[in-house]
């Protein structure tokens, strides 16, 4: 295999509990790939969705100046980072970092308190546009051993995952933000059918789920039906919040609207995990979605590789 | 003192609207607004709103700032972008609402707001250990609607949570924590007192 790149890795609290699925099966497959991540020594938390509420906005800014100055001690390579709040923030500072000398000289005026600063030199990447721009589809083929055939999956991307990001110059250019095609292209990859499924954007409620279930019910449920009319064996997503929301609420809808809907939510790096023939624990990490994935763990390979 | 005039009884305050075109993030461009109504269009939640986001803007560009910081438009904002993406005159809608929430909170017009007492859980964990323990974060917040709900909730959740345990998805031990708290304290701090000190002169301009 040619020779790997090395990125600097944002993990982000959701990697240490709801998602580690997502950061146990990108750690596997990444060296596969050509990625070889380095953590952000003694990163925190991004500031989410909410962390401005409570602390104000700088202060949230601040949040991702930290691990931005810790990321820049570690080298200039690329920081890379799977969960879409944390790729918003943590990309969202750093173009502001870059394109307002207000915020430069207020984040590094609080960095100073801990003796950091951070110039705004680096590239803030999400995992997906990583896989697409600097992996590309041919070399993810290429390490597909256990093909995924027969597998029907429904491509749920998800909101900030590519929005407003996406479509822009900093943000890679890899896709739109309406229709993106990326995570089908995954999937077919994978040797998965990609299902023809349109609410690919259609928003989960993301953090109001978790306070006002009884408004967002009726979203989730806009992106659970679809894939189950279609026939899908398996929703996948690259969004760690997306993945919860979607898979953990379907009781609940179950019980509001009477249907009966159990189908697993997986991340795009399970599907590729288990293409790659690596092992379905180990690896894929199935046993840590709530609905199990068992089709999808039928065709992993005992053992692995 | 506040950052902003109180409302004091007045229901139309300019200087609200000014405030939020110049300290918002994404209010500069609040005044070319035509109110076409694509926000409120496209919005997921836009009809379990008090009043949708274009109906918002416009009163926020009317003054209105005690129902603007007291309506749960800015509670009920998922951040999908909707807007963002489809406004013909590229408002950052979504940055907008963001930005009022804080105010909303710092003004006291959101004690109770479901959001606002979440927020404060998750900020707690932030500060004390510089990550977000789902755990502890899901407990604070149940328990910040009383005692008794919080327990009823929490129940309610236990099956959830314990195939999230399980699934190795909720540990049982201590919180996930960065080891220089301190460094990371000292941040926030500077960061609140640059806020402070930046926010009290741009007042008195
Ligand atoms: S879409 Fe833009 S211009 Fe139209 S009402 Fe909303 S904010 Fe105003």
């Amino acid at each position: 295999m040619s020779a790997s790149k090395k990125y600097t890795y944002y993990p982000g609290c959701s990697s240490l509990g709801s998602a580690t699925h997502l950061d146990r099966s990108l750690r596997a497959v990444a060296p596969k790939l050509g990625i070889e991540l380095k953590e952000i020594d003694d990163w925190n938390c991004c500031g989410a969705s909410v962390g401005h509420v409570e602390g104000g906005a700088l202060p949230q800014t601040v949040l991702s100046g930290r691990n931005l100055a810790k990321a820049r001690q570690q080298g200039a390579n690329d920081v890379i980072t799977a969960c879409a709040a944390c790729y918003l923030n943590t990309h969202g500072v750093n173009e502001k970092i870059n394109n307002d000398v207000r915020t430069k000289r207020r984040v590094n005026e609080a960095l100073g308190a801990a003796d950091l600063s951070y110039d705004g030199d680096l590239k803030v990447r999400h995992a997906c546009e990583v896989l697409v721009n600097d992996v590309g589809m041919d070399k993810l083929k290429e390490q597909v051993t256990n093909p995924l055939t027969g597998l029907k999956v429904a491509g749920y991307v998800g909101c900030q995952t590519v929005r407003p990001f996406a479509a822009t110059a900093g943000g890679g250019n890899y896709d739109t933000c309406d229709q993106p095609q990326f995570l089908d292209n995954f999937i077919k990859a994978c040797g998965a059918e990609a299902l023809d499924y349109d609410p690919k954007t259609s928003c989960c409620g993301g953090s109001v789920s978790v306070y006002s279930p009884d408004k967002t019910l009726p979203l989730i449920k806009k992106i659970v039906e679809p894939a189950v009319d279609a026939g899908a064996d398996v929703i996948a997503t690259p969004c760690p919040l997306c993945q919860q929301n979607v898979e953990m609420y379907q009781d609940a809808i179950n019980k509001k609207f009477g249907t009966n809907f159990n189908i697993p939510v997986v991340f795009y790096s399970q599907l590729m995990a288990v293409a790659f023939g690596m092992d379905a624990n180990r690896d894929a990490a199935l046993d840590r979605n709530m609905i199990k994935p068992l089709k999808l763990a039928e065709l992993a390979k005992k053992g692995g590789a | 003192m506040s950052a902003i005039a109180a409302a004091d009884g007045r229901k139309y305050d300019l200087h609200f609207a000014r405030w939020v075109y110049q300290n918002v993030d994404g209010g500069d461009r609040l005044p070319l607004c035509m109110q076409c109504g694509m926000c409120s269009g496209s919005c997921p939640l836009g009809t379990a709103m008090d009043y949708g986001p274009r109906k918002l803007l416009m009163m926020i560009r009317a003054g209105m700032k005690a129902a603007v910081l007291a309506s749960d438009t800015i509670w009920n904002c998922t951040q999908c972008y909707n807007s963002w993406l489809r406004c013909p005159r590229q408002i950052r809608v979504t940055s907008i609402l963001q930005g009022l929430a804080t105010v909303a909170v710092k003004e006291g017009y959101a004690p109770k707001r479901p959001t606002a007492r979440f927020s404060r859980a998750f900020w707690f964990s932030v500060t004390h250990f510089g990550r977000t323990d789902e755990r502890l974060v899901t407990a604070f917040y149940y328990f910040s609607c009383g005692f008794k709900e919080g327990i009823q909730r929490a129940l309610a959740n236990l099956p959830i949570a314990r195939r999230m345990v399980k699934g190795k998805r909720m540990h049982l031990g201590a919180p996930h924590r960065v080891r220089r708290t301190a460094d990371l304290r000292a941040i926030l701090t500077k960061a609140e007192e640059i806020e402070t000190r930046e926010k009290v002169s741009e007042a008195g301009r």
